[in-house]
C-alpha cells in the first residue's frame, strides 16, 4: 500500500508538468486546430530562461518564475504571429506541420547557440528536503509546485467557466464566423489564449528545473506528446478535462513501470501511446466533454 | 411610418473566392420595419445576409448603416454597430449551457444591468428557455434551438437583426410563435431583415419585400403587392 501511494507522491511533480502543458496545449488545439508541437519548445525557452536567472545570474526564485513566464510569453507570441497566423485558416494539417519545423528550428538552435548538455538547476534552500508522512516520502519542492499547479488551474477553470474571455473562447471553439457575428474579436482572444497558455508552460518550466534539477535543449520533446495525449484524452478544448488527464497520464506511466519487471523499465514511453489508442478506439471524443463541433 | 433608411446595399457584388453569388443587388431596409427576401433554394438570400455582416468576399458596391460605410469592416465591429444575426440551422454553441449561449450573446454588453434586463427579456419571450437555462445547447429540441438562436441575438440590443429561415423545420405551432415573436421584437423598435421559405408568414408580418433569382432581385414591392404578385406564388408552388 506504502509502495502504490509512493508511487503516486512521486508522480505528482511530473504531473503538474503535464496537466499545465496539457491545458495551454487544449486552449490552442481547441480554439485554432492547432496541433501544437512547438508548445515544448515555448517551454524549453521558459526553462532556459529561469536557468540563467537562478544557475547564472544567482537571483532569487520568484525572479526566476517570473522571467520564464515573460520569455514563455514572448517566444510564443512571436510563434503565433510570425509562424501560425500567416496561414490562419488553411486547415490542421497544415498548422500541424508549421508546429513541427517551427519546434525543430527552435530546439536546434538552442542547440546552437548554448550546447544539449543538461543545465544544472540551482533548487531554493526553503524547497530543499522532505516531507515524511508515515513511511511515505514526499518533497517539499513536489508539495510546493502540486498545490501551486492546483490554485492556477482552479483559477484558469473558472476563467473559462464564467468569464466573458473565457465564454467566447469556448464559443470560437464551435463556430468562428458565428462567435465574430455576435461582435466577437478572434484575433484579440486568440493573443490572450496563446499568452496564457505560453505562461502556463513558463511555470511548468521551473517546475521541471526543480523536479528534475536540471534543464536541456530537447526537453520538451516528450512532455509535449505527454501534453497532447492528454489533450485527446481530456476532450479538446477542454482545460479541467485536460489537467485531469494530465495527471493520469503522469500516475499511470509511473504505476506502468512500477510493477513491470526491472528490465523493462525502457518502456516507459509506450504507456502514454497504449493509453492514447485505447481511447482513440473506444473513446475518440475524449474522457470529458469536448469544446469543438 | 417615418421611411428613415437604416440599410442600405447599393449594387453590391460578392461570392466566395472568384464565384460570385451576389450580383448587383440593390436593398434598403427602413427603421422600424421588417423586410422579407423571397426566393427559391440557392439564389443567393443567405449570402446576401452573411455580405451584410462581412463573411463573404465582397467586390463591388457599398454597404451603408446608419449611414456609416460598414463595406470594410471586420464582422466582429459590424456587429458592435447593432446588427445581429441569426443564421439558419440552428447555429448554436453546442458546448455551451442556454444561459452561456445567452452570455455568448451579450458581448458586447458593458453593463451588468443591461444583461440582466435583456436575459429577463428573452426569458419573457421564450420561457423555455429559462427552464433549460443550465442544459448543454446541445441537448435542446430543434425548436428550442431555434429559439435560443433567437434569443441570443437579441442579447446585444440590435437595432437591426438579419434572420435566416427561422421556421425551418419547425412544426407549425412552433412557426407560429416565432412570427409572433418577431412581430413583438419589431414593434419594439427592432428592424428586421427576414429570408423565410414560409412565403405565407413572411409577407404577413412583413412591410416590404424583394424577389431574389441567381443572384439577382427581379422584383420588390410592399407586402401586399406581393402576396398578388403571380411570379412569387409560382416560386413558392415551385414551377420555376
Amino acid at each position: 500500500m506504502n509502495y502504490l501511494l509512493q508511487q503516486i507522491i512521486n508522480s505528482l511533480g511530473f504531473g503538474s508538468i503535464v496537466a499545465l502543458l496539457a491545458a495551454g496545449y487544449t486552449m490552442t488545439f481547441g480554439l485554432i486546430g492547432l496541433v501544437n508541437f512547438a508548445h515544448g519548445e515555448v517551454f524549453m525557452v521558459g526553462a532556459f530562461t529561469a536557468y540563467f536567472i537562478l544557475t547564472i545570474l544567482k537571483l532569487p526564485f520568484w525572479l526566476a518564475i517570473l522571467m520564464a513566464l515573460v520569455g514563455s510569453i514572448i517566444i510564443g507570441l512571436l510563434v503565433e504571429r510570425l509562424a501560425f497566423k500567416p496561414v490562419r485558416g488553411s486547415g490542421m494539417i497544415t498548422l500541424f506541420i508549421i508546429g513541427l519545423g517551427v519546434s525543430q528550428i527552435l530546439r536546434n538552435s538552442t542547440v546552437m547557440l548554448f550546447d544539449a548538455r543538461l543545465k544544472g538547476f540551482t533548487v531554493s534552500g526553503f524547497l530543499k528536503g522532505v516531507y515524511m508522512l508515515g513511511e511515505v516520502i514526499i518533497f517539499k519542492k513536489t508539495l510546493f509546485i502540486f498545490l501551486t499547479v492546483l490554485a492556477i488551474c482552479i483559477i484558469l477553470v473558472y476563467l473559462i467557466k464564467n468569464t466573458k474571455v473565457g465564454i467566447a473562447m469556448r464559443s470560437i471553439s464551435y463556430d468562428t464566423q458565428m462567435a465574430q457575428s455576435l461582435g466577437m474579436n478572434t484575433e484579440r482572444v486568440i493573443i490572450i489564449t496563446f499568452i496564457i497558455s505560453s505562461a502556463l508552460a513558463g511555470f511548468a518550466a521551473v517546475s521541471w528545473g526543480y523536479i528534475y534539477g536540471s534543464v536541456h535543449a530537447a526537453m520538451g520533446v516528450h512532455a509535449v506528446v505527454n501534453a497532447f495525449v492528454a489533450s485527446v484524452i481530456g476532450g479538446v478544448g477542454n482545460v479541467l478535462g485536460a489537467v485531469v488527464a494530465g495527471y493520469i497520464i503522469a500516475i499511470g506511466g509511473n504505476l506502468f513501470i512500477a510493477f513491470l519487471p526491472p528490465d523493462l523499465v525502457g518502456l516507459r514511453p509506450l504507456f502514454v501511446w497504449i493509453v492514447f489508442f485505447i481511447i482513440l478506439i473506444f473513446k475518440p471524443s475524449g474522457l470529458f466533454r469536448a469544446n469543438i463541433k | 411610418m417615418n421611411k428613415v433608411p437604416l440599410l442600405k446595399l447599393n449594387n453590391v457584388l460578392a461570392g466566395y473566392g472568384k464565384m460570385n453569388v451576389v450580383n448587383n443587388i440593390s436593398i434598403r431596409v427602413n427603421q422600424g420595419e421588417i423586410v422579407t427576401l423571397l426566393g427559391s433554394n440557392g439564389v443567393g438570400k443567405t449570402s446576401t445576409l452573411r455580405t451584410i455582416i462581412a463573411q463573404t468576399d465582397l467586390k463591388k458596391g457599398e454597404i451603408k448603416y446608419k449611414d456609416i460605410d460598414i463595406t470594410h469592416f471586420p464582422t466582429y465591429k459590424i456587429a458592435g454597430l447593432g446588427i445581429g444575426y441569426c443564421p439558419e440551422g440552428r447555429a448554436i454553441f453546442g458546448n455551451l449551457t442556454t444561459k452561456e449561449n445567452l452570455q455568448a450573446g451579450a458581448y458586447l454588453l458593458k453593463s451588468r444591468q443591461k444583461f440582466k434586463i435583456n436575459l429577463d427579456r428573452v426569458y419573457s419571450l421564450f420561457p423555455i428557455l429559462k427552464e433549460r437555462h443550465s442544459q448543454i445547447a446541445e441537448s435542446l429540441s430543434g425548436g428550442e434551438q431555434e429559439m435560443l438562436v433567437i434569443g441570443r441575438s437579441l442579447m446585444n440590443s440590435p437595432s437591426l437583426l438579419l434572420l435566416d429561415e427561422p421556421s425551418l423545420g419547425l412544426a407549425p405551432k412552433l412557426v407560429e410563435l416565432i412570427g409572433k415573436t418577431l412581430r413583438e421584437i419589431n414593434k419594439e423598435g427592432v428592424s428586421i431583415l427576414l429570408i423565410e421559405q414560409n412565403a405565407k408568414l413572411a409577407l404577413e408580418i412583413s412591410n416590404y419585400g424583394y424577389l431574389m433569382r441567381k443572384g439577382s432581385i427581379v422584383l420588390e414591392g410592399t407586402a401586399k403587392e406581393l402576396v398578388v404578385d403571380d411570379r412569387v406564388k409560382e416560386i413558392y408552388l415551385g414551377i420555376i
